[in-house]
């Protein structure tokens, strides 16, 4: 379980974060939620797709790392092994809090950064400082707080992403099937993806308002990540053979 | 006379109306251009344009009856065709979801409230196209009631549990269900999706006479404030009075009192004590000395009502038995701030329902108590075989109308049977009960179907007809949840041994989905809640 508190010098003076990916340390997922500013980078290593939040219905884009829940075929005891990994993965022990301000702003108006104290990352001897010896920030911390507030831009963004999406119909159910080399069968459930027979159809207008509003490049970005369903197929060959 | 029928003019607008409306005019492509001018032109109102017209007149003074609050799965079905969100379906229409009926206290002879409960759910017995689990059942009978024994779905009863997640798409479901809605308000959102979306012209009007063609068509109908409206085929709407058929026609009515006696509800509604309480997935219907109470759970309210004989009971006795119930399920206070209305009817149905140019759908052509809630899902069938076989001309008009008639004269005739079968196979002692044991009031067919199912099971094999009302699955629900008794067959049979073991396995399959159901499913309220908050997708 999570117990995320208010991050201040004071309080973390002396915590440290390893930065090491494996197992032990909360990295085996199958999936991590992603946002079209990071799908140049995510689409070279693996495959996006959209998926429902099980409380909400909402559709959301994601990176995917596995076939079964808790695999993730790029995590092995050398680390993880691609050249990018998503923004949600690399945030922890961090999150944006919210809670009401000094000043009486609302809580939803005064995002805070915290951290998980439960995160098996934080230690005190190993990895990064996250203030310096005079109280500071470290460059790690900065580059993780900037991290933060793109994460934060990049739930709005998919919500505007996703409707746009909805209201030209270009999202499709999609099930994949593949056969192993030992013969087992695989299933990708409950996956969506950009239909582009719908993509085909769209009329000048609605390309160029998709265009303009940065979207067509996240929709082409998400269909060649099919690409990498061959990498995700080969590597749980490998791990069979 | 080869008239083409390209103008039809719907006279009345409850839900039966805007129902019917919605079912044809989104299968007959009215088009842009006519939703351009949806409203009313009184210039237009001649049969000229070579465009097909859908034209609803509604008096600005006859309020609905509104108390059809219960559907059929099908309602999913129409309400996609109809092009009607699921989402704004819930939003607008304090929509629940229905999975069948609980009976309670239908059995009598002394059996406590506990036994004395079953289930009629919406879902089919497992595999049901291939096995027939009735049979396998009789050898299990004491350990699991039969509802339970084949089928998930009467499991959710006791959470108040939701056929469906916030991630199923509209429509779609894990196991199957209707609804429960505010039928005033279904009928206003029925009315803006013609109007707004489908091109029917709106016309507030009364009717004040009608004009006979040579033929003896209806020509047109004359109204106080819109005109002569003409028309090619004209649906009668118009409720019990039947205006067009009943009225103009003189169609005569065929009353069914004498298998089916109820011809009063007293109806209410009552409060939740807590914008949180439970809604129930099951209309609970009860029996009373002289009929039954109905109780529907809606988002916002339930509606509780009694329908029962007024030859067994008088009015008084009627409501201090729907108070009593109120009480005891909504507390003393509910019980004395309720509003009763009360509302007579003669069961029964017109002699026939299409006659010339004209069609009654809804409580026009008849009916009956809300036992199985049969009347919306009537109006949804009796519009959508308009909708598709809507003849070309004048000429071919009657052949349709021959086939409507035999259609729906023998889907009377099932309601009424199944009807008749909750109240046959009861212990309970009163009047009321005795006589409807009376094998005078039972009709030929149903007694002799009862005296085969002492011998076999209700199976697929009992009908002709491909689109039977109640599918045979719907007489086992009803008949083993009564505690009917079908004796096995005396000889051994060869396929039985292979049958048997597959029947094992499917109840096997249904114990163990039942309980990932009730693992997974969110209640009534949690899904309702979320669907305001979120919506659910289309996909």
């Amino acid at each position: 379980m999570s117990n995320y508190v208010i991050l201040t010098k004071v309080a973390h003076k002396d915590t440290k974060v390893i930065l090491d990916r494996s197992t032990a340390y909360g990295d085996k997922v199958k999936i991590a939620l992603t946002f079209p500013p990071e799908f140049r980078n995510v689409q070279a290593c693996y495959p996006i797709f959209f998926i429902k939040d099980g409380e909400t219905g909402q559709f959301y884009p994601a990176a995917v790392f596995g076939f079964e829940e808790n695999e993730n075929l790029f995590l092995s005891d050398q680390g993880w092994d691609a050249s990018y990994i998503p923004m949600m993965i690399r945030r922890h022990p961090f999150l944006i809090g919210y809670q009401p301000g000094p000043n009486g702003e609302a809580a939803e108006d005064n995002p805070v950064v915290s951290i998980d104290m439960d995160n098996p990352r934080l230690n005190t001897e190993k990895g990064e400082a996250l203030f310096t010896e005079e109280g500071n920030q470290t460059e790690y911390l900065q580059q993780s707080i900037a991290g933060l507030e793109a994460i934060h831009a990049g739930h709005e963004h998919n919500k505007i992403f996703i409707e746009a999406l909805l209201a030209n119909d270009l999202l499709e159910p999609f099930t994949l099937e593949i056969t192993l080399n030992n013969g087992s069968n695989n299933q990708l459930l409950g996956f969506y993806t950009i239909s582009e027979e719908r993509l085909r159809e769209l009329d000048g207008d609605t390309l160029m308002k998709l265009n303009k509003e940065g979207y067509l490049q996240a929709i082409h970005m998400q269909l060649a990540s099919f690409a990498r369903i061959r990498t995700l197929i080969d590597k749980k060959n490998a791990l069979l053979s | 006379m080869t008239k083409k029928i390209h103008r039809v003019v719907i006279v009345g607008g409850g839900s039966a109306g805007w129902l019917s409306a919605g079912i044809i005019a989104a299968e007959h492509c009215i088009g842009l251009d006519s939703a351009a001018n949806s409203v009313f032109d009184p210039a237009l109102a001649k049969s000229s344009s070579d465009n097909f017209q859908l034209i609803l007149v509604e008096s600005p003074d006859i309020s609905t009856i509104g108390v059809g609050e219960g559907t059929w799965p099908s309602m999913r079905t129409t309400l996609q065709k109809i092009g009607i969100s699921e989402t704004d379906f819930f939003r607008e229409c304090s929509a629940s979801f229905k999975q069948g009926t609980l009976f309670s206290g239908w059995m009598g002879g002394g059996k406590d409230a506990t036994s004395d409960a079953y289930i009629h759910p919406f879902t089919a017995p497992q595999s049901y196209a291939e096995t027939n689990l009735a049979p396998h059942w009789q050898l299990i009978r004491d350990q699991v009631n039969f509802a339970d024994a084949v089928c998930p779905q009467s499991a959710l009863a006791e959470g108040n549990l939701a056929p469906k997640k916030i991630s199923t798409p509209e429509y779609a479901f894990q196991v199957n269900y209707g609804y429960h809605l505010d039928a005033g308000k279904f009928a206003e959102l029925l009315r803006a999706h013609c109007v707004d979306n489908l091109g029917v012209q709106h016309v507030k009007a009364n009717v004040q006479a009608i004009n006979s063609a040579d033929n003896g068509d209806i020509a047109s109908i004359v109204t106080d404030s819109a005109g002569v409206i003409e028309g090619d085929l004209f649906i009668d709407c118009s409720g019990s009075k039947a205006l067009l058929l009943g009225e103009h026609y003189k169609i005569p009515f065929c009353s069914k009192q004498q298998h089916l006696f109820n011809n009063t509800a007293l109806a209410a509604q009552v409060p939740y004590g807590s914008p949180d309480d439970a809604i129930r997935s099951f209309t609970h219907s009860t029996a009373q000395t002289a009929g039954w109470i109905w109780d529907i759970g809606l988002p916002t309210r339930r509606g509780i009502g009694h329908v029962y004989s007024d030859a067994h009971i008088s009015e008084d006795q009627a409501r201090a038995e729907l108070l009593s119930y109120i009480e005891a399920s909504a507390g003393k206070d509910a019980a004395d701030q309720a509003m009763v209305r009360k509302i007579k009817f003669e069961p029964g149905h017109r002699a026939e329902f299409w006659h010339k140019n004209c069609v009654a759908i809804g409580m026009s052509a008849g009916f009956i108590e809300p036992l199985e809630a049969s009347a919306l899902v009537l109006v949804e069938l009796s519009a959508a075989m308009i909708a598709e076989q809507l003849p070309a001309n004048r000429q071919t008009m009657d052949l349709v109308a021959k086939r409507f008639n035999d259609k729906f004269l023998y889907r009377w005739d099932s309601i009424i049977d199944f009807l008749k079968l909750h109240y046959i196979l009861s212990e309970r002692d009163e009047p009321y009960w005795q006589d409807h044991r009376d094998a005078s009031s039972i009709p030929d067919h149903l007694a002799e179907q009862v005296k085969l199912w002492r011998h076999q099971t209700p199976w697929h094999r009992d009908t002709s007809h491909v689109d039977e009302l109640f599918p045979s699955a719907s007489f086992q629900y009803v008949l083993y949840g009564m505690g009917f008794k079908t004796e096995g067959s005396t000889t051994m049979r060869r396929s039985e041994q292979q049958a048997h073991k597959i029947a094992g396995n499917l109840f096997q399959e249904n114990a163990k989905r039942t309980q990932q159901l009730q693992a997974s499913m969110p209640t009534n309220r949690e899904l309702i809640n979320k669907i305001n908050t979120y919506g659910l997708q289309k996909i």
